[in-house]
């Protein structure tokens, strides 16, 4: 009986990854973002890649398969892995439709190698997009709204 | 309307953008996409999948597409989080990187970010060029091909992200902005 306990307990370690961190438990508040956008500056500074001014190329990257990130009150970042159970993190529907949203979250923190990991388990509010920096900086990248889009509003008056 | 378009335009262009070399840099061949704090990587790394990697909740195949995949790099056990492939089209790099799932590969790119946008932040990766030991290299650009698979039903002109049915519900939903058509019909006459 000891051996067989043995045995699957060795079992049960060869399927864990070498490295599973320890993970802390935290609720925290903060905007979806597009880590790419973010981290990269390739359409502007951080300011400018958050909120209302890059919501549908947030939704383009989070649909591309583009890492979606937690950008916390205090400006840490967190790479989202797990939101509201969903684990389908590379593209899928709810990472996808949650982007720019200000949410308040419950669940596992780990740190490693310089970037934090959050798996959610529980979205406790949603609070929708009220980061509006569409008023300071129009849209990133600014052709995001097609011209045939703009011209109809703009004709219609 | 001038003014904050002039501000705007100013933020845009604020972030530096520099060509460093890194501790990773020999040998790498990736193209400059004048990122911030951009630094050339080549290494050698296990693909994984981060989830697992993180809590030992393991499904077959690395999550087969669903998660993001990490690199576990050989020269010193870290765990690099690629965040884009090759293609400058709003692509990950996690689709790229299935087909080598629990394989030890060479992957040649970009390393960005870190201290420049967050003090303490490691830098993300984008991969330009991927091969298994040994192999060939192959670039990193498989995502567009794979997205056109699962949409037939999406063609037409225009790149992808024009034409992907769930971004365009989205659109139509709640607009560019994402606080509904009124807003955005505003916004346009406000700002255009």
């Amino acid at each position: 009986m000891m051996r067989l306990l043995a045995v699957a307990t060795l079992a049960l370690c060869a399927a864990m990854p070498a490295h599973a961190a320890e993970g802390k438990r935290i609720e925290i508040k903060g905007e979806l973002i597009d880590t790419w956008c973010y981290f990269s500056g390739v359409m502007g500074g951080p300011e400018s890649v958050v909120g209302t001014a890059h919501h549908t190329c947030a939704m383009w990257c989070a649909a591309g398969g583009i890492p979606v990130g937690l950008l916390a009150e205090d400006g840490e970042v967190y790479m989202v892995l797990k939101l509201a159970g969903d684990d389908e993190s590379n593209g899928g529907d709810t990472f996808l439709t949650m982007n720019n949203d200000t949410i308040v979250a419950e669940g596992m923190h780990y740190a490693r190698d310089g970037i934090n990991y959050l798996v959610v388990s529980e979205v406790i509010a949603n609070e929708g997009i009220p980061n509006h920096t569409h008023e300071d900086f129009g849209v990133t990248p600014g052709n995001t709204i097609p011209d045939s889009v703009v011209d109809k509003v703009l004709e219609d008056g | 309307m001038m003014l904050r378009k002039i501000i705007a335009i100013t933020c845009l262009l604020a972030v530096p953008a520099h060509a460093e070399e890194g501790a990773f840099s020999e040998g790498s061949k990736a193209k400059s996409w004048n990122l911030t704090g951009q630094e050339k990587a080549l290494f050698s790394a296990k693909v994984v999948d981060v989830l697992c990697e993180l809590t030992g909740d393991c499904p077959a195949q690395c999550g087969a597409g669903k998660r993001q995949l990490g690199l576990i790099r050989v020269a010193d056990d870290a765990l690099v989080f690629p965040a884009k492939n090759g293609q400058p089209l709003f692509t990950g790099a996690a689709t790229d990187l299935l087909p080598y799932c629990g394989k030890t590969v060479d992957v040649d790119g970009l390393l960005t970010g870190g201290d420049e946008i967050r003090a303490g932040s490691a830098k993300l990766f984008q991969i330009q060029r991927i091969r298994e030991a040994g192999g060939e290299w192959t670039k990193a650009n498989k995502w567009t091909k794979d997205w056109a698979k699962k949409n037939p039903d999406a063609k037409g002109k225009g790149p992808w992200f024009r034409r992907d049915p769930r971004i365009t519900k989205e659109i139509e939903k709640d607009g560019y902005l994402g606080l509904g058509l009124a807003a955005d019909k505003a916004f346009i006459k406000d700002w255009y």
